[in-house]
């Protein structure tokens, strides 16, 4: 069976794990590209399946981010499109730290980004 | 130590030389001199602070030639060299509290030296430059001077000194889009159980955090029948018959104009201008189409793209204006445009 | 449900070959505090320290703070579904040590924050600095998870404080307070004239290291439910959150929740506190919508007044606070919203990540992107490796003296969402 959704993702951790079984658009670009990426990806009829704030990790602290969108290309959501431009404005807020970390730390990043991103693929069994 | 030294801006009513017959009164420099309003300042600066000087200055003066004006002040204000700048108070005089507020906030920015002013939230002044500069809440009218100096005086001291200053509701300024921390008297959750009971009663009570302003208009449903629905002109463009008979304002207009364009088919160079203040008027000047089209509607009319130009137009100068202003314009105009059966409006501003 | 909170006041803490409570003073012995924590394989090794208000003490990486208790009549024991059995707490007679907390540490992950000042500038953001702090710093066993690093600081704290709670299970409490909440029935017959009120809790619950548990069950799996808000200060929420040192809920602020307490204080006075409404802050957008529609149809059912909706932690959670607020003042409801801000350093930036008009009522507990200067302190319990990165950190973190240049964020509890601090912003 056909995903109803994408993961979209600049973690390396996330392509490894669910890169196989699931439908993954993978960039190697930075928190607040991956954003735009998906407000790219929305325009084009894409719906936010999970929340691009995802984690209280601040934007440009960790550099991963992995977010849901459906498969399905329809007409423009938008409140996926709100949603999606409030993350990338917030995004300013934050400095970008995301290079001060050791490789130790940078996995840490990635295993946070892909438990909660886990958990809203188990939440993608119910309608 | 020495005192801090003060210089002290007003308009041409405050320092007792007139009202508005005397509003083109130009910059003066009164070295030494404490003037009106400065009064209750000095005697509130006590043993710390002294005005050196004040600048007074019409209204109209000001707000006619800007740029020139404004220079003129800094030039003034830098040989002066004071440790702060105050202005006003205005309370709800518009051009002044323009003059107040652009002064206040352009002393800040080229030459460095703390500034603030005062003035009621409705006057133009304030939603202008309140993101710019300290501008103290004051009551509406001078009624309100003494308490205005109360919150003026420490703000100016504590800028002169460079002591850090706290949130808005701490000081008395307004808040101008910059969040600052503070430690209140009781902790969150007992306000927010005291808010939810004043809400609960129907009482007022001021949020924390105001939501961004979302005065947002949904938009009509389309017009389906434009061939046969009356449209009407209105612009915040300042297009007015040339002379402007109604002397609107060139900014914070108080008014708007309601003009007759019957037969009408082209508004040329000798016939119509633009009153507005904030923007280059030559091309509006030269073919006031350009703001207003109606030579482009008079033309669909005749092609029957749609069923007629209303034979009046209404119009203002956006620059500046209060926000509480314009709709009040709007409504009275809409029911005039209503009653005309006018089914369509184009707006266009600059 | 009636509850009796007998308030222990710990003065101090001191090490001792014994433990016992004994003049409002705590006397722990090193080696039983050690023997219950290291209980869990997980967990190497763990030191024990004390940490008292004025000290020039500096503890971090914070992971929770909790308040030991101890259950002495009525259902259940101390934390339930989690140190003991599932029985609905709320009723009964509980006791608490009041003025002093365990605090767990230890560097779960890499970029693990949260400090806790004993003295100067910083202890005035941190509420902790206000207690009598037992503190443990956790060593993990080689090559754990983190997922089980976690789960083992998180019960070896919850271990000590029933440990150190059950000290007190003889003591005579220095006072006794009585919270009692009525049934439906009996609130319309007893309060008739009163407006309903109900307080909203979210729940941090989007995945690893950002976990909130409810008699033990993962809230993200939850769906919004009732509970007698004497629960939750029996301890019936727990914390298993790690990240967002300043706006995350440790299990102190559970067990003692200041929404709760305030509104118990206007109970049946100015209004009837009917119950507590929790809910979850699920990454998945569906779940966000049900979880928000649900809270806002037990709201209609419970015929409701009035609510208090309380937040945790940052961006993601915005969308939650949001939807409820929305939702609930759609059913004629008024709402009042607790949040904190990330309105950048400079203080101009848009403080939330999300707005809607329906939110006209807001309390907030700060700008936690505000930048404050922590001086050095003489001891550090835990380990400042991480606190030149931990989040709000800059590359000025540590300046040559010693001190720190950091933003409120990273300090345990600075901007509290359920309005447990007295700081604010305008």
């Amino acid at each position: 069976m056909k995903d109803k959704f994408i993961v979209v993702t600049n973690n390396p951790l996330v392509l490894n794990e669910l890169g196989a079984g699931h439908n993954t658009v993978y960039r190697e670009i930075s928190y607040e590209e991956i954003l735009k990426e998906i407000r790219d990806l929305i325009h084009k009829g894409h719906k936010l399946l999970s929340h691009p704030l995802s984690g209280s990790v601040k934007p440009k602290e960790t550099p991963y981010k992995s977010v849901l969108i459906s498969s399905e290309c329809g007409k423009l959501d938008v409140y996926s499109l709100k949603l999606i431009e409030q993350a990338i404005e917030a995004c300013d807020k934050f400095e970008d730290k995301s290079s001060k970390f050791s490789k130790q730390v940078w996995e840490d990043f990635q295993l946070v980004d892909f438990e909660l991103i886990k958990g809203a693929i188990a939440s993608t069994a119910y309608i | 130590m020495s005192k801090i030294k003060v210089v002290h801006y007003i308009n041409q009513f405050f320092a007792n030389i007139g009202g508005e017959e005397k509003a083109d009164y130009p910059v003066t420099l009164r070295k030494g001199e404490v003037v009106g309003p400065g009064m209750a300042f000095a005697s509130s600066f006590g043993d710390e602070a002294e005005i050196i000087a004040t600048i007074v200055c019409g209204d109209s003066y000001f707000n006619e030639n800007i740029d020139k004006t404004k220079a003129e002040i800094l030039s003034l204000v830098k040989d002066l060299s004071p440790d702060v700048f105050v202005a006003g108070p205005a309370f709800n005089a518009g051009r002044y509290g323009v003059a107040c507020a652009t002064l206040a906030a352009a002393v800040q920015e080229e030459l460095g030296i703390p500034s603030v002013t005062g003035m009621y939230e409705e006057n133009p002044g304030a939603d202008m430059f309140k993101d710019k500069v300290y501008i103290i809440s004051t009551k509406n009218n001078a009624a309100g001077m003494r308490d205005a100096v109360k919150k003026i005086v420490p703000l100016a001291l504590k800028l002169a000194k460079g002591e850090k200053i706290g949130a808005s509701i701490e000081e008395g300024y307004m808040p101008g889009g910059r969040r600052v921390n503070f430690f209140e008297e009781k902790r969150g959750s007992e306000r927010a159980v005291e808010m939810l009971i004043k809400k609960l009663e129907d009482e007022k009570f001021i949020t924390e955090f105001p939501m961004p302003d979302f005065d947002r208009v949904e938009p009509n449903p389309a017009v389906l029948d434009l061939a046969h629905t009356k449209v009407a002109l209105v612009t915040s463009g300042g297009i007015v018959p040339k002379g402007n008979p109604d002397h609107i304002e060139s900014s914070s207009a108080s008014h708007y104009g309601e003009y007759d364009i019957t037969g009408v088919d082209d508004l040329t160079e000798s016939t119509y201008e633009t009153a507005h203040g904030g923007y280059d008027p030559v091309y509006a000047n030269e073919d006031a189409d350009r703001v207003l089209p109606v030579d482009v509607l008079r033309d669909m009319e005749r092609e029957g793209v749609i069923g007629s130009l209303h034979n009046k137009f209404y119009t203002t100068t956006g620059n500046g204006t209060a926000v509480a202003s314009a709709k009040a314009f709007a409504a009275e105009f809409a029911a005039k445009l209503t009653e005309d059966g006018v089914g369509a409006v184009i707006l266009t501003s600059t | 449900m009636r509850l009796e909170m007998g308030h222990i006041y710990i003065k101090d803490i001191q090490f001792s070959e014994k433990s016992k409570i004994e003049d409002g003073t705590l006397y722990v012995s090193k080696e039983d505090l050690k023997e219950v924590a290291i209980e869990d394989e997980k967990l190497k090794s763990v030191s024990f320290d004390i940490a008292r208000p004025g000290e020039s003490v500096r503890i971090t990486p914070v992971k929770d703070v909790i308040e030991p208790r101890v259950k002495v009549s009525g259902n259940g024991g101390v934390f339930p579904g989690v140190i003991s059995k599932v029985d609905t707490v709320g009723s009964g007679r509980t006791y608490a040590l009041k003025g002093m907390a365990v605090v767990t540490a230890g560097k779960i992950v890499g970029f693990q924050e949260g400090i806790i000042d004993m003295s100067g500038p910083g202890a005035d953001y941190t509420p902790f600095s206000k207690l009598c702090n037992l503190v443990m710093v956790c060593e993990p066993a080689d090559d754990i998870k983190p997922h089980d690093y976690e789960a083992a600081v998180r019960f070896a704290g919850f271990r000590i404080a029933a440990y150190i709670g059950e000290l007190a299970r003889q003591t005579t409490p220095n006072d006794i307070k009585v919270y009692e909440t009525c049934t439906f029935k009996e609130g319309l017959e007893k309060y008739p004239g009163l407006p309903r009120v109900a307080y909203v809790q979210m729940l941090q619950s989007q995945g690893l290291l950002h976990d909130t548990y409810v008699y033990g069950v993962d809230a993200k799996k939850i769906l919004p439910t009732i509970l007698s808000p004497t629960e939750t200060m029996d301890g019936a929420i727990v914390s298993g959150n790690c990240v967002s040192a300043c706006d995350k809920n440790p299990t102190y602020v559970h067990q003692n929740n200041p929404v709760v307490e305030d509104l118990f204080a206007q109970h049946g006075k100015k209004l009837n506190f009917v119950c507590q409404i929790i809910t979850n802050e699920n990454v998945y957008l569906a779940d966000k919508m049900r979880s928000s529609d649900w809270t806002a149809k037990l709201c209609k059912m419970l015929d409701l007044d009035g609510v208090i909706v309380s937040q945790e932690g940052f961006g993601n959670p915005d969308t939650d606070l949001i939807m409820n607020c929305k939702k609930i003042e759609a059913e004629g409801i008024k709402t009042v919203i607790i949040t904190d801000e990330y309105a950048g350093r400079d203080g101009k930036s848009q403080s939330l990540a999300d707005a809607d008009a329906a939110a006209d009522a807001v309390v907030t507990g700060g700008n936690a992107n505000e930048v404050i200067i922590l001086p050095k302190m003489e001891k550090v319990i835990g380990t400042l490796d991480y606190v030149t990165k931990i989040a709000g950190a800059s590359e000025d973190t540590l300046h040559e003296d010693g001190s720190l240049e950091v933003e409120l964020q990273v300090i345990t509890g600075a901007t509290n969402e359920t309005g447990f601090n007295k700081l604010s912003a305008r």
